[in-house]
């Protein structure tokens, strides 16, 4: 990268950091305006499912159900499962992606900007509108996140407008907007790479997002499908579903799961490109077997599209369909595998530096571990058979979920903190943010799963005295998840407005988003690069550096 | 002489783990909840050897980070580079190649007692019987034989209850089993999708409405144990707790003639709830599926 | 020596030697050595191709909805005293007239290729009024049905696969309507005509999919 001016030579950024908010509540084409606000957006979307998930936990520390009413409880449930899918971790990941990408793969913006706002905008009406089922008379929906009929078809009768309508209609909206974002994402990574940016030049996060895009197009129609059916049956009363009339509910359970299991990867795999990013940067290696990353990228995408019925093990599935699905669930921890001894193997013999992102990459590298390994469990048929719908596979996907994808979150925000606002996050905060936040995860999530084993079953508001003692870590533990988030907000927070100033690149990292100013101007670069090195480039004396005792502080 | 050293290092760190691994995974043992099959034996040690191969694993990998952590760590201000390998075609074709015919064989093993179980009966007692014209198709797959069984149980599960009946007509909201008898369960749901779990049995199966799902139980061990709704199936889905008693036929047989003359029937505690909702600090007061008023055996005669 | 030679650009498949050997149109969707951002057309109409592959799965989840249940209940699958959607002449007619109308709309984006601005607009009107006709079509023959909606798995089945491919040709020929005003309008396609070219896909897209609905609604009879 031959014409992009190193920079040792200035201490502060070429840019002004902006401070200026107006751009982030308005309508802006800006790829870098929307990425924020779709990441800002969803974050305040966790906090609303982080408190419906503290008032879980304060009716599960107790055997009783004396916290709320049984309804109620299983509204909570509900809207906790759907808000943080569908509204924290897929529009982060969708805000990540939409800064991100351009900037790596060295272009000056989206391939189809104004088609990317409307993304945006379409999503805070359709939370909005989900959060608003709280204020009907009979509440919101209270299936679970599942929605599987025909418990999901009893409504109040005569009331055509209630929780579930609601329900569908803005997850309805919310997959638009994300088909429009694949799309988009798609043609980006084809289209508008700079000159001599090859496939196997672009870094792995973006393999990683041109993966989970591709299953988002693929898959995510079906899940549009099985809402419009259960929209119809429930409301114009037609029989797909309804068992007790000819139909089949089993029929719901495949549409659903063939795109909600690849949801998981469309979740994890940006987590784990995010990955990919902050473990060389602080180990200054190279990604070790980056060839196989990008490539295990691919292939985790392909194989999720065919594991589905591993949701459906105990269901009225027949036995050939559980040992075939058993075989393709197993086969999906080979490409995940590859990836995670490739993230082990760029840290070993390296030199490594352990400020916040890296803190939080390896956190959630490791604790990824225990979750990958769970999930393996769970492929074995006569294990699954044990412990579904218990509490052990809570466990399990709470790990990949918050101990692996939102650690990986926190890791990207505190990693490209300085490229986006132009200003330097408090590195004790983050420290103890992150030490918080390992500390509780583990406290709250590892004790789901003894619970699992021993038959504790899950979306239940009341349980046998004999699972007392893991409820009752379990629940102190998130309390301390959730007091765990007031250092990051005050960091966050106090850094944007007060940070000190950040040069052009404070890491000394690789990637073309590093070569241009923090915060990048409005397009881009001040010229497209052209690329004519492989991505991880530790090698190259630039980034080999021994940086001055003074490197940070701003030069006047 | 030092790459021996190396290597000896590396096979030494290799049997720690080995060991560590095998001990835990015979420590995965006592997670469990107590056997009462031997079905749930087979699914133990499968639970074991995962737990075994799980722990390799993550012992393995979080041994290398800390590690890393420990001796890599860099002096504050250098930002040289660790070394400049991008990678090794080897290694990587063998940590591809390993796991796959690790995973193969982890299948293998699941579906070798996928088979035991249906051998032992588990298996192919899930005949859906479905008013299909392809019906042959789940019995084709399956053992072919239906394995002998004592007697048949009618169980009916509803919102939100569950219901037995016995050969002779007796109706209970308990299900009681002779031991190291096979019975069949016949089960039916009655308005929406349920589960049929019970822990110690590791069995759980859902059961749809409209469709005559059954299977077959052989408990190997006396003692009172619960039967759970896996599935959520609505507002007072966490009451639909029921007893399992496993018996000797004698005692089965005693009770059954005991429960014939003096139908018992318990406090349901749903309806409970339902006239009378528990104090709890925010009610919301939406709406909720009316619970069956009429006694709980009651329903199982239909 | 290293048997595994490690490229630049670390593809371990050197595509620039295929390159020449690839069709036309696949090069057109998969540009490599970098992207062509400023091919505004092309970019264009491979996220529009993208988002037809996306849509037809939305279609594909319904056939396979209506698949399993008529596959499990053939028996019975018309209600008593139902006879279900039948293939009359009327619909046969439809049909044909929907289907030509693929041969119509391409000529049009062919003229317009060639810059003939009015042939174009003509062959672009006649396709409106056959897919305005297929509409009414379909919209005499739903009231002539003598099933509803919530007649058992028939009406289920029967009106949501029509209705939904229904919504299509609806948009269609909105989109064609739009298209055939923008026409109007001087130095229109002075940036391209990505817009005639994504509504004539769309078009096809509409049409192969009354094909299969046709095939499994009307050919396939109980």
């Amino acid at each position: 990268m031959e014409n992009i001016i190193g920079d040792r030579e200035s201490s502060t950024s070429q840019n002004e950091p902006e401070n200026n908010w107006r751009p982030y509540f308005s309508f802006s084409t800006d790829h870098k305006v929307i990425g924020v606000q779709y990441m800002v957006m969803s974050f305040i979307f966790f906090l609303v499912g982080g408190l419906l998930a503290m008032l879980i936990r304060a009716e599960l520390i107790t055997p009783q159900s004396n916290v709320v009413d049984r309804p109620l409880y299983n509204g909570l449930f509900t809207l906790h499962g759907t808000i943080m899918i569908f509204l924290w971790i897929i529009p982060f990941n969708a805000g990540i992606s939409n800064y991100l990408v351009p900037l790596m793969i060295g272009a000056r913006d989206i391939a189809f900007p104004l088609l990317n706002a409307i993304s945006f905008w379409m999503i805070p009406p359709g939370g909005i509108l989900l959060l608003s089922s709280f204020l009907l008379p009979n509440g919101t929906a209270q299936s679970g996140w599942w929605s599987y009929p025909p418990i999901s078809l009893q409504i109040p009768p005569g009331q055509p407008i209630n929780g579930e309508l609601i329900w569908i209609v803005s997850l309805v909206i919310i997959g638009i907007s994300s088909i429009m974002g694949a799309v988009n994402f798609i043609t980006t990574i084809f289209w508008m790479r700079a000159p001599g940016m090859t496939f196997f030049r672009m870094p792995v996060f973006v393999w990683s997002v041109l993966s989970a895009q591709l299953l988002q197009l693929v898959n995510l129609p079906s899940l549009t499908g099985a809402l419009i059916l259960l929209l119809f049956d429930l409301n114009f009363g037609t029989q797909f579903f309804k068992p007790l009339e000819n139909g089949d509910p089993i029929i719901y359970q495949h549409l659903f799961w063939f795109y909600s299991h690849p949801a998981v990867y469309i979740m994890a795999l940006p987590a784990f490109g995010i990955f990919a990013e902050v473990l060389p940067a602080f180990s200054r290696n190279p990604l070790f077997g980056y060839r196989s990353l990008a490539v295990a990228s691919l292939g985790i995408a392909v194989v999720s599209i065919f594991v589905w019925v591993h949701h459906m093990f105990t269901s009225a599935t027949p036995s050939w369909m559980r040992i075939l699905f058993m075989v393709t669930s197993m086969l999906v921890a080979v490409p995940t595998g590859v990836k995670a001894f490739g993230w082990t193997a760029t840290i070993w013999k390296s030199k490594l530096h352990l400020e916040t992102p890296m803190l939080f990459a390896m956190g959630g590298a490791a604790m990824f571990l225990l979750g990958g390994v769970t999930g393996v469990m769970l492929a074995a048929v006569p294990f699954d058979i044990h412990v579904h719908n218990t509490y052990f596979i809570v466990g399990h996907f709470h790990y990949i979920v918050f101990n692996t994808i939102t650690m990986a979150i926190f890791a990207a925000i505190y990693f490209w903190f300085p490229k986006i606002t132009g200003r330097m996050y408090a590195e004790g905060w983050g420290k103890l943010h992150f030490w918080l936040t390992f500390i509780s995860a583990n406290l709250t999530f590892f004790p789901m799963l003894p619970l699992g084993l021993q038959g504790m079953v899950r979306r239940i508001s009341s349980y046998d005295p004999r699972y007392q003692g893991w409820n009752v870590i379990a629940s102190l533990g998130s309390f301390l998840l959730g007091v765990s988030i007031l250092p990051f907000i005050a960091n966050m927070l106090g850094s944007w407005l007060y940070g000190t100033r950040a040069v052009n690149n404070p890491w000394h990292a690789t990637g073309l988003e590093w070569t241009t100013t923090s915060p990048p101007p409005q397009d881009n670069f001040d010229e497209i690069p052209v690329v004519k090195r492989p991505p991880y480039d530790y090698g190259d004396p630039k980034y080999s550096v021994i940086e001055s005792p003074d490197y940070h502080q701003p030069e006047h | 002489m030092v790459r021996l050293l190396d290597y000896l290092l590396i096979a030494g760190c290799i049997a720690v783990l080995l060991l560590v691994s095998h001990w835990i995974g015979q420590l995965a043992y006592s997670w469990m909840p107590l056997e009462a099959t031997a079905e749930a034996q087979k699914v133990d040690s499968l639970f074991s050897f995962l737990v075994s191969i799980g722990t390799f694993i993550i012992l393995g990998l979080v041994g290398m980070m800390v590690y890393s952590v420990l001796f890599f760590h860099a002096p504050k201000n250098d930002y040289s580079e660790g070394h400049s390998s991008r990678g090794d075609i080897r290694l990587e074709i063998l940590w591809t190649a390993t796991p796959t015919l690790l995973v193969l064989w982890i299948a293998f093993q699941g579906f070798n007692i996928y088979q035991q179980l249906n051998i032992l009966g588990l298996g192919q007692i899930v005949h859906l019987h479905t008013p299909l014209k392809s019906e042959p198709a789940y019995a084709v797959a399956s053992n072919d034989k239906p394995k002998p069984t004592s007697e048949t149980i009618e169980v009916f599960v509803k919102q939100w209850d569950w219901s037995f009946r016995y050969p002779n007509n007796v109706t209970s909201n308990e299900l009681h089993l002779p031991v190291n008898l096979r019975t069949r369960l016949n089960m039916h749901a009655k308005d929406v999708l349920h589960s049929f779990y019970v822990p110690v049995f590791r069995l759980q199966q859902y059961i749809v409405p409209g469709r005559n799902i059954n299977l077959v139980v052989r408990p190997t061990r006396t003692g009172k144990y619960t039967l759970k709704d896996a599935l959520f199936s609505g507002t007072y889905f966490a009451l639909m707790d029921a007893n399992v008693q496993v018996e000797s036929l004698e005692e089965y047989n005693q009770w059954l003639t005991k429960t014939e003359k003096e139908p018992k029937t318990r406090k349901n505690q749903v309806l409970a709830e339902y006239s009378q909702s528990p104090k709890t600090w925010f009610k919301s007061g939406w709406y909720t599926v009316v619970p069956d008023q009429r006694a709980i055996t009651q329903s199982a005669l239909e | 020596m290293n048997r595994w030679v490690i490229y630049i650009d670390e593809s371990p498949i050197p595509l620039e030697r295929w390159w020449r050997y690839l069709p036309n149109w696949l090069k057109r969707f998969l540009p490599i050595r970098g992207g062509r951002p400023e091919d505004h057309y092309g970019k264009s109409m491979f996220g529009f191709t993208v988002f037809l592959l996306s849509e037809s799965i939305v279609f594909l989840s319904f056939i396979f909805t209506y698949l399993t249940l008529r596959l499990t209940h053939l028996q019975n699958w018309l209600p008593p005293g139902v006879s279900g959607s039948k293939l009359s002449t009327f619909v046969i007619i439809n049909t044909v007239v929907l289907l030509s109308s693929s041969f119509v709309i391409q000529p049009a984006e062919n003229a317009l290729k060639h810059h003939q601005l009015n042939k174009f607009r003509w062959l672009w009107l006649m396709t409106i009024c056959m897919g305005t006709y297929f509409l009414i079509g379909q919209g005499i023959e739903w009231s002539k049905l003598d099933f509803r909606l919530s007649t058992g798995l028939l009406g289920s089945t029967f009106y949501v696969l029509t209705g939904f491919h229904g919504l299509h040709v609806i948009t269609g020929v909105v989109l064609q309507i739009i298209m055939l005003f923008r026409s109007l309008i001087p130095g229109n396609y002075n940036k391209g005509h990505f817009g005639a070219s994504a509504t004539t896909l769309f078009w096809h897209f509409v049409d192969v999919v009354w094909v299969v609905l046709f095939s499994l609604l009307y050919l396939w009879q109980a």
